[in-house]
């Protein structure tokens, strides 16, 4: 029984995508991330069964009263060298040294046997206290001594209410996504860059031919590049994670947040960055099939044009109202990376990314068919490379 | 189940690859292209595959009462002339995904890649990756992956290149088996003898028009040059040879030896009394022109024909 142009097609995408799937590696890297995340899981988990209690000695100058829950402070008036014997003895944790009393305030020296993540906030805690017992000789009040503890309340209001609130955080996603739809894009580069010239020096492609449609082909290429681009995205994301995850717990003993995730976008990027590694697989897998030989090709650059909607709306990341932006998120060539973008750092109304993700649909339907047009007649030309004259009149028009 | 060829013409730019070119195969039967580099087969079995599309006349396979312009995928079984699987993977990955893109369940793929190894002693190396095996046998798993899907038409253009003359032998079997099986095989070749012992019909084409069409009977009958005379004198008379209007094709073989061209259209009578006038006849041989002689003239004629062609025209015109 003759296969359907769906079954083939999958089979095609298989083929192609376990071609480049290791499973060594990819087991040793799943296996590293679950490592991590263990470690996290468990920091956090010990953490908040043990209660961190530092031992520090301090030699203050004059008295000292000095309270905090996580360190408990001994007053010592040994010397410098028997205290630090006993910091390496582990009797202290820290030892303190007021070294001198010449300005308001003293100067301090900590010593530590090691780095420690403790550390900074041990300095905190010294500071406010000595910052909190100088204003106190000051006479000055209890609101007083707030308001110079608090300092200014800064707040930044724009005309344009369609700017996000938290703007660091969204300028942070909206530049992530730009580099996640850029790592599927490289990832689909460099795979069909080989897989495409080389079944073409391999001269696998009549053999092809008499099995399946170029455009079955090209569908199945496409859709296996596709999986190790969104492979490779989603790993990113989650090492991503991993490491802030890891910074945060592990080195600076805070807790996972991940607020900064705005749920009720997610789903738009996903769509978007899908849209786009399509687009852009669909442009490469054509112009790579016109390289006969990779090593002297001056097409394999052309196959970084997909790459130029990502780098323009970079460009404009800065004005996320103007007109530049508003048109590149709606134009359907740049669409897959500018509204996303958009997206993450203005409210935008609902019309607009459906709009755009309509048009994207559409422009990747008649870039399927192009391409395949492309890809058809430049895989079966051997021993010359086709004009770009002649490619932009495949694209258009099959010849055949 | 016909393959009909109307006066099919395919140009590239200014050069005509295939000229108003005719012939039909009938299911069943192995067909040979014949000719030299050049000739227009690879054009000609790059339309019958719907690669390409002719730009005059029509091709037409009626396939149980459906009419394709092509031998549509479903039916094909292809070995192209430029030869390629995929190097990395293994010999028996290669062959079942190229019969499970024809169509074939994966068990059904797997028995009958085994069944075709075994058959060409290759079953031990299946798992091997195919790069380590010699080209010889890279050929054969390449031809089998032609045929692995019991395709009704084969197209399989030098099936024969690469291969020890053991190994031509066995190709020769496994074109025998096809046709057994009722395959209709098309083959393109160099090696004469080969397609002389293999193909019922075959059609000879030289830049582009075919030259010779039919069994190789036909063909005899078709050419100008249907056999040879080996005359052998005592002494031969060379200055008689040179000035006497014999109408003969002479070549000189040795001192004693002459080997005359005969033409259907010749008397032996008249032919034997011009060569007695060349010295003393001590023997003489005839015998039938093989494929590879008859293909040899055909050529060279058709070349001499094709050169005088636009001087005619000319003067017509």
């Amino acid at each position: 029984m003759p296969k359907s142009s769906i079954q083939q097609t999958w089979l095609v995408a298989s083929w192609e995508f376990l071609h480049f799937f290791k499973w060594k590696q990819e087991i040793i890297s799943k296996l590293i991330m679950v490592g991590i995340a263990l470690v996290v899981f468990l920091w956090q988990t010990v953490k908040h069964d043990y209660t961190d209690e530092y031992k520090v000695a301090i030699k203050p100058v004059g008295e000292l009263t000095l309270n905090s829950d996580k360190f408990v402070f001994d007053e010592v008036t040994k010397d410098l060298s028997e205290l630090k014997e006993e910091l390496k003895n582990e009797t202290w944790d820290a030892v303190v040294i007021e070294t001198s009393q010449q300005g308001v305030l003293p100067n301090l020296h900590i010593y530590s046997r090691d780095k420690q993540s403790w550390i900074n906030e041990l300095r905190s805690v010294l500071k406010n206290h000595y910052k909190d017992s100088y204003s106190q000789t000051l006479g000055l009040s209890e609101s007083q001594l707030a308001a110079i503890r608090t300092g200014a309340t800064l707040k930044i209001e724009y005309l344009d209410k369609t700017v996000k609130s938290k703007e660091k955080t969204s300028e942070a996603v909206a530049i992530g996504m730009l580099i996640i739809i850029a790592v599927g894009v490289f990832t689909s580069f460099g795979q069909l860059f080989v897989s495409v010239t080389g079944e073409k020096q391999q001269r696998v492609t009549e053999q092809l031919y008499s099995c399946i449609s170029p455009q079955t082909w090209i569908d199945g290429k496409i859709i296996g590049q596709m999986l190790h681009a969104i492979k490779a995205m989603v790993t990113m994301v989650i090492t991503f994670m991993l490491v802030m995850a890891f910074t945060t717990v592990v080195l600076n003993g805070g807790s996972v947040d991940f607020s900064f995730i705005d749920w009720g976008l997610l789903p738009w990027l996903i769509l978007f960055a899908v849209t786009g590694v399509y687009f852009c697989t669909c442009i490469m897998a054509s112009i790579a099939a016109a390289i006969d030989d990779p090593n002297h090709s001056g097409k394999s650059a052309m196959m970084m044009l997909p790459l130029l909607p990502l780098i323009i709306t970079f460009i404009t990341l800065e004005s996320p109202s103007g007109w530049a932006l508003t048109f590149l998120s709606m134009f359907p060539l740049t669409a897959f990376a500018a509204m996303p973008v958009k997206m993450s750092l203005i409210d935008v109304p609902l019309w607009q990314p459906i709009l755009a993700l309509i048009l994207t649909v559409l422009t990747c339907v008649y870039i399927r068919k192009a391409a395949a047009r492309l890809f058809k007649m430049c895989m079966t030309m051997y021993g010359k490379e086709p004009s770009i004259l002649d490619m932009c009149r495949w694209f258009i028009k099959d010849p055949t | 189940m016909e393959l009909t060829v109307n006066q099919v013409t395919k140009t590239y730019g200014d050069l005509t690859a295939v000229n108003a070119l005719s012939f039909h195969v009938s299911q069943g039967e192995i067909f040979a292209l014949l000719g030299p580099n050049g000739a227009g087969k690879s054009s000609l079995v790059r339309m019958l595959t719907g690669f390409t599309h002719p730009d005059d006349g029509q091709i037409s396979l009626n396939l149980a009462g459906q009419f394709f312009s092509h031998i549509p995928s479903q039916a094909l079984g292809y070995l192209p002339e430029d030869r390629g699987l995929y190097p990395e993977k293994s010999v028996l990955k290669n062959l079942v995904y190229f019969a499970r893109l024809h169509g074939m369940s994966k068990a059904d793929a797997q028995q009958e890649a085994t069944q075709w190894l075994e058959k060409f002693d290759l079953s031990d190396r299946l798992d091997e990756q195919l790069k380590s095996l010699s080209k010889g046998n890279q050929q054969k798993v390449q031809l089998i992956s032609a045929v692995i899907h019991n395709p009704k038409w084969v197209i399989l253009d030098e099936p024969f290149s690469g291969l020890d003359p053991v190994n031509q032998e066995k190709v020769v079997e496994f074109l025998t088996e096809l046709k057994a099986k009722g395959m209709t095989v098309i083959l393109s070749a160099h090696q004469m003898a080969m397609v002389e012992k293999l193909a019922d019909r075959m059609l000879l084409m030289n830049l582009g028009e075919a030259v010779f069409y039919g069994s190789l009977h036909d063909i005899r009958q078709q050419a100008a040059t249907n056999a040879v005379l080996k005359v052998t004198y005592d002494t031969i008379d060379r200055l008689k040879i040179q000035s006497s209007d014999h109408g003969l094709t002479i070549e000189q073989l040795t001192e004693e030896s002459l080997q005359v061209l005969l033409q259907p259209s010749q008397s032996i009578n008249d032919v034997l009394a011009s060569l007695t006038t060349f010295g003393n006849i001590k023997s003489v041989h005839s015998q039938s022109l093989d494929l590879h002689q008859l293909y040899l003239h055909a050529i060279s004629k058709h070349k001499e024909e094709k050169q005088q062609r636009p001087a005619k025209e000319k003067q017509y015109a």
